[in-house]
């Protein structure tokens, strides 16, 4: 299934559009996407570094999702660096 | 829980649109039964780790934090209600220093309920959104905050870094 990753926060700086769109198995977990997110970041974004992946979260677009969650059906997730609001 | 529109205002304001104003919170969480009301108001600082900061910009992902404002406004009916408003607003975009990037408010009739319902909201607001503030420096520099990680551990307890 195809996941529309929308980027936020310093993930901006590794890619001009607000999303990348990535190919996971049907019925994977975040911890799937996690791993897929890893592998095309490291061939791709050179300034990249796991550490801010390690500290980031995943939501839907209505929750943040753990690790062992399901990914929703209609594919719309985002990673969320460590957070830095107010 | 009561999120009713009457006593729950939560907003996110892109900057280039509209401009903070804490006068828009207190009339909000006014009531004629509310003697106590309190506010808290985050600007944009001019030093930060030592680096002299020109602005800021703030990234959000609108939708989930505003879902976040809510259930902290929920929270704070839990724990400080039933008589009580809440007010949250936050700023997107770029902010010069002095600039208004959060304001934060609750009424309640006394002071204990309206300090503590502010106070926890604006914790929630600061750890648990998902809005991420890069600093712009006076050498040019630009830098995104490090920040409380959002990861939920295997045993289902929130992650908070501070």
């Amino acid at each position: 299934m195809k996941i529309e990753l929308k980027l936020f926060g310093a993930f901006r700086e590794f890619d001009p559009a607000p999303h990348i769109v990535l190919e996971v198995a049907e019925g994977a977990k975040v911890a799937d996407l996690r791993r897929a997110v890893l592998d095309y970041a490291t061939s791709r974004w050179p300034a990249f570094r796991p550490g801010l992946l390690a500290g980031s979260a995943f939501a839907s677009d209505t929750e943040v999702l753990r690790d062992d969650a399901v990914l929703p059906v209609d594919g719309r997730m985002a990673v969320l660096p460590p957070v830095s609001g107010g | 829980m009561d999120d009713g529109k009457d006593r729950v205002r939560l907003s996110v304001l892109d900057v280039s649109q509209a401009k903070l104003d804490p006068a828009d919170a207190l009339a909000f969480v006014s009531d004629p039964g509310f003697g106590g009301l309190s506010m808290f108001v985050g600007k944009v600082r001019d030093l930060n780790h030592g680096r002299d900061v020109l602005g800021v910009s703030y990234d959000m992902f609108d939708s989930l934090a505003l879902t976040v404002f809510r259930q902290a406004a929920a929270e704070a009916f839990a724990g400080c209600g039933p008589k009580l408003k809440v007010y949250v607003a936050h700023a997107k975009g770029r902010l010069a220093v002095g600039d208004v990037a959060v304001v934060v408010a609750a009424g309640s009739p006394h002071r204990d309920e309206a300090f503590r319902a502010c106070r926890a909201v604006i914790e929630a607001v600061k750890h648990r959104a998902p809005i991420w503030k890069q600093e712009h420096y006076r050498d040019g520099d630009s830098v995104w905050s490090e920040g409380c990680s959002l990861c939920v551990p295997a045993d289902g307890h929130d992650g908070q870094g501070h």
